[in-house]
Protein backbone atom coordinates (compact mmCIF):
# COMPACT_ATOMS: atom_id res chain seq x y z
CA UNK A 1 0.00 0.00 0.00
CA UNK A 2 2.59 2.17 0.73
CA UNK A 3 4.11 2.19 -2.73
CA UNK A 4 1.46 4.00 -4.25
CA UNK A 5 2.30 7.25 -2.59
CA UNK A 6 6.00 6.66 -3.07
CA UNK A 7 5.13 7.88 -6.76
CA UNK A 8 7.50 10.82 -6.21
CA UNK A 9 7.49 15.00 -6.38
CA UNK A 10 5.92 14.29 -10.61
CA UNK A 11 2.91 14.36 -8.63
CA UNK A 12 3.04 18.31 -7.89
CA UNK A 13 2.78 18.59 -11.62
CA UNK A 14 -0.51 20.37 -11.86
CA UNK A 15 -1.43 18.86 -15.06
CA UNK A 16 -0.53 15.40 -13.97
CA UNK A 17 -2.26 15.67 -10.62
CA UNK A 18 -5.35 16.79 -12.91
CA UNK A 19 -4.86 14.05 -15.55
CA UNK A 20 -4.82 11.40 -12.73
CA UNK A 21 -7.50 12.50 -11.21
CA UNK A 22 -9.36 12.36 -14.25
CA UNK A 23 -8.27 8.39 -14.36
CA UNK A 24 -9.49 7.92 -11.00
CA UNK A 25 -12.89 9.30 -12.21
CA UNK A 26 -13.91 6.08 -14.14
CA UNK A 27 -13.45 3.79 -11.46
CA UNK A 28 -14.89 6.19 -9.08
CA UNK A 29 -18.04 5.84 -11.36
CA UNK A 30 -17.93 1.87 -11.33
CA UNK A 31 -17.50 1.48 -7.70
CA UNK A 32 -20.27 4.09 -7.16
CA UNK A 33 -22.16 2.07 -9.29
CA UNK A 34 -21.60 -1.16 -8.13
CA UNK A 35 -22.64 0.03 -4.35
CA UNK A 36 -26.14 1.59 -5.87
CA UNK A 37 -26.77 -2.14 -7.33
CA UNK A 38 -26.19 -3.29 -4.42
CA UNK A 39 -27.91 -1.43 -1.67
CA UNK A 40 -30.92 -0.36 -3.97
CA UNK A 41 -32.71 -3.17 -2.17
CA UNK A 42 -31.73 -1.99 1.21
CA UNK A 43 -33.10 1.33 0.98
CA UNK A 44 -36.45 0.39 -0.92
CA UNK A 45 -37.86 -1.90 1.71
CA UNK A 46 -37.05 0.70 4.39
CA UNK A 47 -37.93 3.73 2.74
CA UNK A 48 -41.43 1.79 1.70
CA UNK A 49 -41.71 0.62 4.93
CA UNK A 50 -42.65 4.48 5.94
CA UNK A 51 -45.01 4.64 3.30
CA UNK A 52 -48.98 5.19 3.59
CA UNK A 53 -49.43 4.09 -0.16
CA UNK A 54 -49.59 0.19 0.12
CA UNK A 55 -48.39 0.52 -3.59
CA UNK A 56 -45.00 0.38 -4.26
CA UNK A 57 -44.58 2.62 -6.59
CA UNK A 58 -43.88 6.45 -7.33
CA UNK A 59 -44.85 8.98 -6.37
CA UNK A 60 -44.31 8.98 -2.57
CA UNK A 61 -47.93 10.28 -0.99
CA UNK A 62 -47.16 10.28 2.86
CA UNK A 63 -45.49 8.32 5.89
CA UNK A 64 -46.97 6.62 8.51
CA UNK A 65 -45.83 4.06 11.27
CA UNK A 66 -48.75 1.75 10.29
CA UNK A 67 -47.16 -1.18 8.94
CA UNK A 68 -44.41 -1.59 11.84
CA UNK A 69 -47.70 -1.79 14.13
CA UNK A 70 -48.96 -4.35 12.10
CA UNK A 71 -45.82 -6.25 11.60
CA UNK A 72 -45.74 -6.33 15.44
CA UNK A 73 -49.47 -7.18 15.83
CA UNK A 74 -48.64 -10.09 13.73
CA UNK A 75 -49.82 -12.56 16.56
CA UNK A 76 -46.85 -14.98 14.74
CA UNK A 77 -44.21 -12.02 15.31
CA UNK A 78 -43.20 -12.79 19.06
CA UNK A 79 -43.55 -16.56 18.31
CA UNK A 80 -40.67 -16.49 15.70
CA UNK A 81 -38.75 -13.76 17.02
CA UNK A 82 -38.03 -16.09 19.85
CA UNK A 83 -37.62 -19.21 17.77
CA UNK A 84 -35.09 -16.98 15.52
CA UNK A 85 -33.08 -15.64 18.59
CA UNK A 86 -32.87 -19.70 19.84
CA UNK A 87 -31.90 -20.86 16.64
CA UNK A 88 -29.20 -18.21 16.27
CA UNK A 89 -27.38 -18.35 19.70
CA UNK A 90 -27.39 -22.11 19.70
CA UNK A 91 -26.11 -22.34 16.39
CA UNK A 92 -23.53 -19.73 16.87
CA UNK A 93 -21.88 -21.02 20.44
CA UNK A 94 -22.31 -24.48 18.55
CA UNK A 95 -20.34 -23.23 15.86
CA UNK A 96 -17.75 -21.02 17.10
CA UNK A 97 -16.34 -24.18 20.14
CA UNK A 98 -16.65 -26.34 16.71
CA UNK A 99 -14.83 -23.72 14.62
CA UNK A 100 -12.07 -22.28 16.35
CA UNK A 101 -10.89 -25.59 18.11
CA UNK A 102 -10.67 -26.84 14.17
CA UNK A 103 -8.88 -23.50 13.85
CA UNK A 104 -6.28 -24.38 16.06
CA UNK A 105 -6.02 -27.73 15.17
CA UNK A 106 -5.51 -26.61 11.36
CA UNK A 107 -2.04 -25.33 12.43
CA UNK A 108 -0.40 -27.98 13.06
CA UNK A 109 -0.72 -28.69 9.76
CA UNK A 110 1.32 -27.44 7.00
CA UNK A 111 1.85 -26.34 3.37
CA UNK A 112 -0.52 -28.55 0.84
CA UNK A 113 -2.62 -30.40 3.17
CA UNK A 114 -3.47 -27.27 5.33
CA UNK A 115 -4.54 -25.57 1.95
CA UNK A 116 -6.85 -28.67 1.47
CA UNK A 117 -8.10 -28.96 4.73
CA UNK A 118 -9.31 -25.73 4.72
CA UNK A 119 -10.72 -25.78 1.14
CA UNK A 120 -12.71 -28.73 2.11
CA UNK A 121 -13.85 -27.10 5.42
CA UNK A 122 -15.63 -24.64 3.38
CA UNK A 123 -17.13 -26.96 1.68
CA UNK A 124 -20.78 -26.14 3.04
CA UNK A 125 -20.96 -22.92 2.32
CA UNK A 126 -19.91 -23.69 -1.45
CA UNK A 127 -22.69 -26.08 -2.33
CA UNK A 128 -26.29 -24.87 -3.05
CA UNK A 129 -28.35 -24.13 0.62
CA UNK A 130 -30.84 -26.19 -0.89
CA UNK A 131 -29.11 -29.12 -0.85
CA UNK A 132 -27.83 -29.41 2.56
CA UNK A 133 -31.34 -28.37 3.32
CA UNK A 134 -32.51 -31.93 1.76
CA UNK A 135 -29.81 -33.90 2.65
CA UNK A 136 -30.53 -32.91 6.26
CA UNK A 137 -34.20 -33.22 6.06
CA UNK A 138 -33.38 -36.84 4.54
CA UNK A 139 -30.95 -37.96 7.18
CA UNK A 140 -32.92 -36.47 9.97
CA UNK A 141 -36.10 -38.37 9.31
CA UNK A 142 -33.85 -41.47 8.72
CA UNK A 143 -32.55 -41.46 12.04
CA UNK A 144 -35.88 -40.77 13.31
CA UNK A 145 -35.20 -37.30 14.47
CA UNK A 146 -38.74 -35.02 13.93
CA UNK A 147 -38.24 -31.62 12.42
CA UNK A 148 -38.46 -29.22 14.33
CA UNK A 149 -36.15 -26.38 15.81
CA UNK A 150 -33.36 -29.05 17.07
CA UNK A 151 -32.95 -29.75 13.15
CA UNK A 152 -32.81 -26.74 12.22
CA UNK A 153 -30.22 -25.33 14.77
CA UNK A 154 -27.79 -28.05 13.72
CA UNK A 155 -28.40 -27.44 10.09
CA UNK A 156 -27.50 -23.36 11.06
CA UNK A 157 -24.39 -24.72 12.55
CA UNK A 158 -23.42 -26.89 9.90
CA UNK A 159 -23.84 -23.53 7.34
CA UNK A 160 -21.85 -21.04 9.94
CA UNK A 161 -18.88 -23.23 10.40
CA UNK A 162 -17.02 -22.64 7.40
CA UNK A 163 -17.42 -18.96 8.36
CA UNK A 164 -16.10 -19.24 11.60
CA UNK A 165 -12.92 -21.34 11.06
CA UNK A 166 -12.10 -18.84 8.07
CA UNK A 167 -12.48 -15.90 10.56
CA UNK A 168 -10.59 -17.53 13.31
CA UNK A 169 -8.12 -18.96 10.92
CA UNK A 170 -6.88 -15.15 9.58
CA UNK A 171 -6.82 -14.28 12.89
CA UNK A 172 -4.32 -17.03 14.13
CA UNK A 173 -2.35 -16.81 11.35
CA UNK A 174 -0.64 -13.95 13.17
CA UNK A 175 -1.13 -15.99 16.53
CA UNK A 176 1.98 -16.74 18.45
CA UNK A 177 2.41 -20.01 19.73
CA UNK A 178 5.50 -19.75 21.54
CA UNK A 179 3.32 -17.69 24.35
CA UNK A 180 1.67 -20.87 25.37
CA UNK A 181 4.51 -22.82 25.47
CA UNK A 182 5.93 -20.69 27.92
CA UNK A 183 3.25 -20.63 30.26
CA UNK A 184 2.96 -24.61 29.71
CA UNK A 185 6.70 -24.30 30.73
CA UNK A 186 6.10 -22.61 33.64
CA UNK A 187 3.63 -24.82 34.79
CA UNK A 188 0.58 -23.74 34.00
CA UNK A 189 -1.99 -26.62 33.16
CA UNK A 190 -3.83 -26.62 29.26
CA UNK A 191 -6.66 -25.78 31.23
CA UNK A 192 -4.90 -22.98 32.88
CA UNK A 193 -3.03 -22.12 29.43
CA UNK A 194 -6.18 -21.88 27.73
CA UNK A 195 -8.33 -19.84 30.09
CA UNK A 196 -5.68 -17.12 30.94
CA UNK A 197 -3.65 -17.03 27.89
CA UNK A 198 -5.14 -17.93 24.63
CA UNK A 199 -8.96 -17.10 25.66
CA UNK A 200 -8.00 -13.18 26.29
CA UNK A 201 -5.90 -12.99 23.60
CA UNK A 202 -8.55 -14.32 20.53
CA UNK A 203 -11.47 -12.96 22.71
CA UNK A 204 -12.20 -10.54 20.25
CA UNK A 205 -11.98 -12.92 17.10
CA UNK A 206 -13.85 -15.40 18.53
CA UNK A 207 -16.81 -12.78 19.65
CA UNK A 208 -16.78 -11.43 16.20
CA UNK A 209 -16.92 -15.22 14.57
CA UNK A 210 -19.68 -15.91 16.68
CA UNK A 211 -21.55 -12.59 15.69
CA UNK A 212 -21.28 -13.95 11.96
CA UNK A 213 -22.49 -16.93 13.05
CA UNK A 214 -25.40 -15.24 14.46
CA UNK A 215 -25.88 -12.95 11.66
CA UNK A 216 -25.92 -16.17 9.25
CA UNK A 217 -28.34 -17.99 11.13
CA UNK A 218 -31.06 -14.87 11.70
CA UNK A 219 -31.05 -14.71 8.14
CA UNK A 220 -31.15 -17.89 7.01
CA UNK A 221 -33.94 -19.55 5.09
CA UNK A 222 -33.13 -22.54 2.74
CA UNK A 223 -32.20 -25.30 5.19
CA UNK A 224 -34.41 -23.88 8.08
CA UNK A 225 -37.85 -24.34 5.34
CA UNK A 226 -36.70 -28.03 5.02
CA UNK A 227 -36.02 -28.62 8.63
CA UNK A 228 -38.10 -26.78 10.74
CA UNK A 229 -41.34 -28.65 10.50
CA UNK A 230 -44.50 -26.47 11.49
CA UNK A 231 -42.04 -24.05 13.90
CA UNK A 232 -41.65 -20.57 12.56
CA UNK A 233 -39.10 -17.78 12.72
CA UNK A 234 -38.92 -14.38 11.17
CA UNK A 235 -37.79 -15.29 7.43
CA UNK A 236 -40.41 -18.38 7.34
CA UNK A 237 -42.73 -15.87 8.30
CA UNK A 238 -41.78 -13.61 6.27
CA UNK A 239 -41.88 -16.23 2.90
CA UNK A 240 -45.27 -16.76 4.47
CA UNK A 241 -46.38 -13.41 3.72
CA UNK A 242 -44.17 -13.03 0.84
CA UNK A 243 -46.09 -16.18 -1.10
CA UNK A 244 -49.44 -14.46 0.22
CA UNK A 245 -49.10 -11.47 -1.81
CA UNK A 246 -48.06 -7.44 -1.64
CA UNK A 247 -48.54 -6.78 1.91
CA UNK A 248 -46.26 -3.50 3.22
CA UNK A 249 -45.93 -5.42 6.51
CA UNK A 250 -43.35 -7.58 4.95
CA UNK A 251 -41.28 -3.98 4.40
CA UNK A 252 -41.49 -3.10 7.99
CA UNK A 253 -40.63 -6.43 8.79
CA UNK A 254 -37.85 -6.67 6.95
CA UNK A 255 -36.53 -3.29 7.74
CA UNK A 256 -36.08 -4.70 11.17
CA UNK A 257 -34.14 -7.43 10.68
CA UNK A 258 -31.91 -5.59 8.10
CA UNK A 259 -30.92 -3.07 10.30
CA UNK A 260 -30.53 -5.79 13.08
CA UNK A 261 -27.70 -7.43 10.80
CA UNK A 262 -26.40 -4.56 9.57
CA UNK A 263 -25.40 -3.45 12.81
CA UNK A 264 -24.17 -6.97 14.41
CA UNK A 265 -22.05 -7.15 10.98
CA UNK A 266 -20.73 -4.09 11.64
CA UNK A 267 -19.72 -5.08 14.86
CA UNK A 268 -18.61 -8.15 14.06
CA UNK A 269 -16.18 -6.49 11.16
CA UNK A 270 -14.98 -4.05 13.60
CA UNK A 271 -13.80 -6.90 16.22
CA UNK A 272 -12.46 -8.97 13.76
CA UNK A 273 -10.61 -6.27 12.01
CA UNK A 274 -9.08 -5.32 15.17
CA UNK A 275 -7.71 -8.07 16.57
CA UNK A 276 -5.79 -8.86 13.18
CA UNK A 277 -3.21 -5.94 14.29
CA UNK B 1 6.10 -28.39 18.18
CA UNK B 2 6.15 -30.98 21.03
CA UNK B 3 2.82 -30.94 21.30
CA UNK B 4 1.53 -30.88 17.94
CA UNK B 5 -0.17 -33.96 18.33
CA UNK B 6 -2.68 -32.59 20.99
CA UNK B 7 -3.55 -29.72 18.79
CA UNK B 8 -4.02 -31.80 16.00
CA UNK B 9 -6.24 -33.46 18.24
CA UNK B 10 -8.53 -30.32 17.86
CA UNK B 11 -9.96 -31.44 14.43
CA UNK B 12 -11.86 -34.00 15.76
CA UNK B 13 -14.90 -32.06 16.48
CA UNK B 14 -15.08 -30.20 13.79
CA UNK B 15 -14.79 -33.18 11.49
CA UNK B 16 -17.08 -35.10 13.54
CA UNK B 17 -19.83 -32.75 13.08
CA UNK B 18 -18.82 -32.06 9.26
CA UNK B 19 -18.82 -36.24 8.75
CA UNK B 20 -22.68 -36.69 10.61
CA UNK B 21 -23.91 -33.55 9.28
CA UNK B 22 -22.47 -32.98 6.11
CA UNK B 23 -21.08 -35.73 4.45
CA UNK B 24 -23.36 -38.51 5.97
CA UNK B 25 -26.54 -36.58 4.82
CA UNK B 26 -25.18 -35.88 1.62
CA UNK B 27 -24.23 -39.84 0.69
CA UNK B 28 -27.20 -40.69 2.15
CA UNK B 29 -28.91 -38.46 -0.40
CA UNK B 30 -27.08 -39.82 -3.00
CA UNK B 31 -28.36 -43.57 -1.57
CA UNK B 32 -32.12 -42.90 -1.68
CA UNK B 33 -31.99 -41.40 -4.95
CA UNK B 34 -31.55 -45.26 -6.40
CA UNK B 35 -34.58 -46.43 -4.08
CA UNK B 36 -38.07 -46.38 -4.77
CA UNK B 37 -41.06 -44.77 -3.05
CA UNK B 38 -44.66 -46.13 -2.69
CA UNK B 39 -47.41 -44.79 -0.48
CA UNK B 40 -45.14 -42.34 0.40
CA UNK B 41 -42.78 -44.72 1.92
CA UNK B 42 -39.03 -45.76 1.33
CA UNK B 43 -38.28 -48.57 -0.30
CA UNK B 44 -34.73 -49.76 -0.13
CA UNK B 45 -33.19 -51.27 -3.39
CA UNK B 46 -31.23 -50.25 -6.73
CA UNK B 47 -33.52 -48.51 -9.54
CA UNK B 48 -32.07 -46.40 -12.32
CA UNK B 49 -36.09 -45.02 -12.74
CA UNK B 50 -35.71 -41.74 -11.73
CA UNK B 51 -32.44 -40.59 -13.47
CA UNK B 52 -34.20 -42.56 -16.20
CA UNK B 53 -37.17 -40.16 -15.93
CA UNK B 54 -34.93 -36.56 -15.17
CA UNK B 55 -33.02 -37.52 -18.89
CA UNK B 56 -36.34 -38.55 -20.91
CA UNK B 57 -38.51 -35.92 -19.57
CA UNK B 58 -38.61 -32.78 -21.91
CA UNK B 59 -39.57 -30.66 -19.18
CA UNK B 60 -36.74 -31.53 -16.99
CA UNK B 61 -34.65 -31.45 -19.80
CA UNK B 62 -35.79 -27.85 -20.59
CA UNK B 63 -35.66 -26.86 -17.09
CA UNK B 64 -32.10 -27.97 -16.72
CA UNK B 65 -30.47 -26.15 -19.59
CA UNK B 66 -32.29 -23.11 -18.66
CA UNK B 67 -31.04 -23.56 -15.08
CA UNK B 68 -27.20 -23.74 -16.95
CA UNK B 69 -27.58 -20.64 -19.29
CA UNK B 70 -28.80 -18.19 -16.57
CA UNK B 71 -26.50 -19.26 -13.80
CA UNK B 72 -23.81 -18.86 -16.65
CA UNK B 73 -24.80 -15.52 -17.54
CA UNK B 74 -24.76 -14.74 -13.80
CA UNK B 75 -21.73 -16.14 -13.34
CA UNK B 76 -19.84 -14.56 -16.08
CA UNK B 77 -21.95 -11.19 -15.00
CA UNK B 78 -20.55 -11.44 -10.96
CA UNK B 79 -17.13 -12.69 -11.80
CA UNK B 80 -15.80 -9.67 -14.29
CA UNK B 81 -17.21 -6.78 -11.70
CA UNK B 82 -15.91 -8.66 -8.92
CA UNK B 83 -12.22 -8.70 -11.13
CA UNK B 84 -12.91 -5.02 -11.54
CA UNK B 85 -13.70 -4.25 -8.06
CA UNK B 86 -10.40 -5.92 -6.74
CA UNK B 87 -8.69 -4.27 -9.28
CA UNK B 88 -9.73 -0.97 -7.91
CA UNK B 89 -9.48 -1.71 -4.61
CA UNK B 90 -6.20 -3.12 -4.81
CA UNK B 91 -4.43 -0.60 -7.63
CA UNK B 92 -7.01 2.49 -7.88
CA UNK B 93 -7.83 3.38 -4.14
CA UNK B 94 -5.67 1.23 -1.98
CA UNK B 95 -6.45 3.55 1.30
CA UNK B 96 -10.15 3.03 0.87
CA UNK B 97 -9.96 -0.68 0.34
CA UNK B 98 -10.45 -2.14 3.52
CA UNK B 99 -13.58 0.42 4.00
CA UNK B 100 -14.93 -0.81 0.64
CA UNK B 101 -15.10 -4.18 1.53
CA UNK B 102 -16.56 -3.80 4.53
CA UNK B 103 -19.53 -1.57 2.78
CA UNK B 104 -19.56 -4.33 0.13
CA UNK B 105 -19.99 -7.07 2.50
CA UNK B 106 -22.19 -5.48 4.47
CA UNK B 107 -25.11 -5.84 1.54
CA UNK B 108 -23.78 -9.38 2.12
CA UNK B 109 -25.97 -9.65 5.25
CA UNK B 110 -28.80 -7.05 3.88
CA UNK B 111 -30.94 -9.89 4.25
CA UNK B 112 -31.96 -12.84 1.45
CA UNK B 113 -35.29 -12.91 1.41
CA UNK B 114 -35.82 -9.01 1.76
CA UNK B 115 -33.28 -8.45 -1.27
CA UNK B 116 -35.07 -10.51 -3.32
CA UNK B 117 -38.86 -9.07 -2.74
CA UNK B 118 -37.20 -5.65 -2.84
CA UNK B 119 -36.12 -6.48 -6.54
CA UNK B 120 -39.26 -7.50 -7.25
CA UNK B 121 -41.14 -4.40 -6.07
CA UNK B 122 -38.12 -2.53 -8.27
CA UNK B 123 -38.37 -4.52 -11.26
CA UNK B 124 -42.45 -5.01 -11.33
CA UNK B 125 -44.56 -4.08 -14.25
CA UNK B 126 -46.33 -1.37 -11.78
CA UNK B 127 -43.08 -1.37 -9.82
CA UNK B 128 -40.66 1.18 -8.87
CA UNK B 129 -38.35 1.65 -11.91
CA UNK B 130 -41.80 1.63 -13.95
CA UNK B 131 -43.93 3.94 -12.12
CA UNK B 132 -40.42 6.51 -11.60
CA UNK B 133 -39.62 6.30 -15.32
CA UNK B 134 -43.45 6.96 -16.61
CA UNK B 135 -43.78 9.47 -14.05
CA UNK B 136 -40.60 11.25 -15.62
CA UNK B 137 -42.19 10.56 -18.50
CA UNK B 138 -38.67 8.83 -19.91
CA UNK B 139 -41.19 6.38 -21.18
CA UNK B 140 -44.84 5.86 -21.50
CA UNK B 141 -45.23 2.52 -21.65
CA UNK B 142 -44.37 0.06 -18.51
CA UNK B 143 -40.79 -2.18 -19.43
CA UNK B 144 -42.46 -5.98 -19.08
CA UNK B 145 -39.26 -8.05 -19.73
CA UNK B 146 -37.54 -6.65 -16.25
CA UNK B 147 -39.89 -8.94 -14.30
CA UNK B 148 -40.43 -12.54 -14.62
CA UNK B 149 -38.03 -13.65 -16.99
CA UNK B 150 -34.53 -14.59 -17.25
CA UNK B 151 -33.53 -11.22 -16.84
CA UNK B 152 -35.35 -10.62 -13.50
CA UNK B 153 -33.69 -14.04 -12.13
CA UNK B 154 -30.20 -12.76 -13.55
CA UNK B 155 -30.43 -9.24 -12.07
CA UNK B 156 -31.20 -10.06 -8.85
CA UNK B 157 -28.53 -13.55 -8.31
CA UNK B 158 -25.78 -10.93 -9.89
CA UNK B 159 -27.24 -8.47 -6.65
CA UNK B 160 -26.78 -11.21 -4.25
CA UNK B 161 -23.35 -13.06 -5.65
CA UNK B 162 -20.96 -9.76 -5.82
CA UNK B 163 -19.88 -9.82 -2.65
CA UNK B 164 -19.31 -13.48 -2.53
CA UNK B 165 -17.35 -13.55 -5.79
CA UNK B 166 -15.50 -10.59 -4.58
CA UNK B 167 -14.04 -12.00 -1.25
CA UNK B 168 -11.81 -14.84 -3.21
CA UNK B 169 -10.59 -12.89 -5.97
CA UNK B 170 -9.72 -10.04 -3.79
CA UNK B 171 -8.16 -12.19 -1.13
CA UNK B 172 -5.62 -13.46 -4.64
CA UNK B 173 -5.23 -10.10 -5.91
CA UNK B 174 -4.37 -8.31 -2.26
CA UNK B 175 -1.16 -10.36 -3.12
CA UNK B 176 -0.37 -8.63 -5.68
CA UNK B 177 1.86 -5.14 -5.88
CA UNK B 178 1.95 -2.50 -7.63
CA UNK B 179 5.46 -3.30 -8.86
CA UNK B 180 4.30 -6.26 -10.45
CA UNK B 181 2.65 -4.47 -12.70
CA UNK B 182 4.70 -1.57 -13.33
CA UNK B 183 7.63 -4.21 -14.69
CA UNK B 184 4.87 -5.70 -16.61
CA UNK B 185 4.19 -2.30 -18.20
CA UNK B 186 7.98 -1.41 -18.30
CA UNK B 187 8.11 -4.55 -20.56
CA UNK B 188 5.53 -3.58 -22.74
CA UNK B 189 2.53 -5.31 -21.95
CA UNK B 190 -0.26 -2.50 -20.95
CA UNK B 191 -4.29 -2.10 -21.14
CA UNK B 192 -5.95 -5.63 -21.77
CA UNK B 193 -2.57 -7.55 -22.68
CA UNK B 194 -1.41 -7.01 -18.99
CA UNK B 195 -4.39 -8.49 -17.63
CA UNK B 196 -4.72 -11.30 -19.75
CA UNK B 197 -1.14 -11.92 -19.60
CA UNK B 198 -0.21 -10.77 -16.52
CA UNK B 199 -2.64 -10.23 -13.50
CA UNK B 200 -5.60 -12.63 -14.29
CA UNK B 201 -3.25 -15.62 -14.65
CA UNK B 202 -1.94 -14.50 -10.49
CA UNK B 203 -5.32 -14.25 -9.76
CA UNK B 204 -6.64 -17.30 -11.55
CA UNK B 205 -7.33 -19.49 -8.59
CA UNK B 206 -9.44 -16.07 -7.06
CA UNK B 207 -11.37 -15.89 -10.21
CA UNK B 208 -11.85 -19.89 -10.66
CA UNK B 209 -12.80 -19.82 -6.98
CA UNK B 210 -15.46 -16.57 -7.47
CA UNK B 211 -16.89 -18.72 -10.76
CA UNK B 212 -17.76 -21.46 -9.24
CA UNK B 213 -19.36 -19.70 -5.81
CA UNK B 214 -21.29 -17.92 -8.31
CA UNK B 215 -22.20 -20.43 -10.43
CA UNK B 216 -23.48 -22.99 -8.11
CA UNK B 217 -25.13 -21.21 -5.75
CA UNK B 218 -27.06 -19.33 -8.72
CA UNK B 219 -28.10 -22.77 -10.62
CA UNK B 220 -29.27 -24.19 -6.86
CA UNK B 221 -31.53 -21.15 -5.59
CA UNK B 222 -34.84 -21.75 -5.64
CA UNK B 223 -36.00 -18.60 -4.22
CA UNK B 224 -35.17 -16.59 -6.91
CA UNK B 225 -36.92 -17.91 -9.31
CA UNK B 226 -40.01 -18.42 -7.16
CA UNK B 227 -40.42 -14.95 -6.66
CA UNK B 228 -39.03 -13.34 -10.16
CA UNK B 229 -39.19 -16.35 -12.70
CA UNK B 230 -43.22 -16.05 -12.85
CA UNK B 231 -44.90 -18.76 -14.66
CA UNK B 232 -42.37 -19.77 -16.74
CA UNK B 233 -39.61 -19.06 -14.60
CA UNK B 234 -38.69 -22.77 -13.03
CA UNK B 235 -35.50 -23.43 -12.56
CA UNK B 236 -33.74 -26.67 -11.20
CA UNK B 237 -34.02 -25.60 -7.53
CA UNK B 238 -37.77 -25.18 -8.21
CA UNK B 239 -38.08 -28.87 -9.38
CA UNK B 240 -35.99 -30.27 -6.34
CA UNK B 241 -38.04 -28.18 -3.75
CA UNK B 242 -41.13 -29.28 -4.68
CA UNK B 243 -40.16 -32.90 -4.25
CA UNK B 244 -39.29 -32.44 -0.84
CA UNK B 245 -42.14 -29.65 0.26
CA UNK B 246 -44.68 -30.12 -2.78
CA UNK B 247 -48.17 -30.80 -2.98
CA UNK B 248 -46.87 -34.59 -4.08
CA UNK B 249 -43.28 -35.36 -2.64
CA UNK B 250 -40.96 -37.48 -4.25
CA UNK B 251 -37.74 -37.73 -2.13
CA UNK B 252 -35.78 -40.43 -4.64
CA UNK B 253 -36.91 -38.34 -7.58
CA UNK B 254 -36.05 -34.91 -5.93
CA UNK B 255 -32.49 -37.04 -4.67
CA UNK B 256 -31.74 -37.90 -7.91
CA UNK B 257 -32.63 -34.38 -9.58
CA UNK B 258 -30.47 -32.98 -6.60
CA UNK B 259 -27.49 -35.77 -7.84
CA UNK B 260 -28.33 -34.76 -11.35
CA UNK B 261 -28.04 -30.98 -10.82
CA UNK B 262 -24.62 -31.46 -8.90
CA UNK B 263 -22.98 -33.86 -11.27
CA UNK B 264 -23.50 -30.81 -13.75
CA UNK B 265 -22.61 -28.47 -12.00
CA UNK B 266 -19.19 -30.05 -11.35
CA UNK B 267 -18.51 -30.95 -15.35
CA UNK B 268 -19.46 -27.21 -16.30
CA UNK B 269 -16.81 -25.92 -13.15
CA UNK B 270 -14.08 -27.98 -14.98
CA UNK B 271 -14.32 -27.31 -18.20
CA UNK B 272 -14.80 -23.31 -17.18
CA UNK B 273 -11.21 -24.15 -15.35
CA UNK B 274 -9.77 -25.49 -18.14
CA UNK B 275 -10.93 -23.32 -20.70
CA UNK B 276 -9.53 -20.39 -18.15
CA UNK B 277 -6.58 -22.07 -18.14
CA UNK B 278 -6.42 -22.20 -21.64
CA UNK B 279 -6.95 -18.72 -22.61
CA UNK B 280 -4.45 -17.40 -20.30
CA UNK B 281 -1.68 -19.47 -21.90
CA UNK B 282 -2.06 -17.88 -25.27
Amino acid sequence: MTTFKSSGPRNQLRTRGFRRSLRKLGPAIFVGVVLSYLFAPVIVTVLFSFTVSPRLSLPIEGFTLDWYKSAFGNPLFVDATMNTLTLALSSAIVAVIFGTSFAFGITSIKGRRRRIALTASLLPAAIPALVLGIALAVFFSGIGSRQGLLNASIGHAVLSLPFVILTMNARLETFDFTTLEAARDLGASPLQTFRDITLPIIRTAVIGAGLLAVALSLDEFVVTWFNIGNEMTIPVLIWGLLRRGIDPSINALASVVLVSLIAIVMVSNRLTNRSER
Amino acid sequence: MKNSAAIRRLLLPGISLYAIFFIIPLSILAVYSFWTQIDFKMHPGFTLEHYQTVFMTSLYRDVFLRTIIVAMLTALIVVPIAYILSYIMQFVFPSKARLLLNIILISMFSGYLVRIYAWRTILGKEGLLNTALIHFRIITEPITFLIFSNWSIAITLVGLLIPLALLPIWSSMSNVSKDHLEVAGDLGSRGFQMHRTILIPMVLPGIATAFAISFILAAGDFVVPTMLGGTNGVMAGNLIADQFKGLAPNWPLGASLAICVLAILIAIQMGFMKLVREVTRL
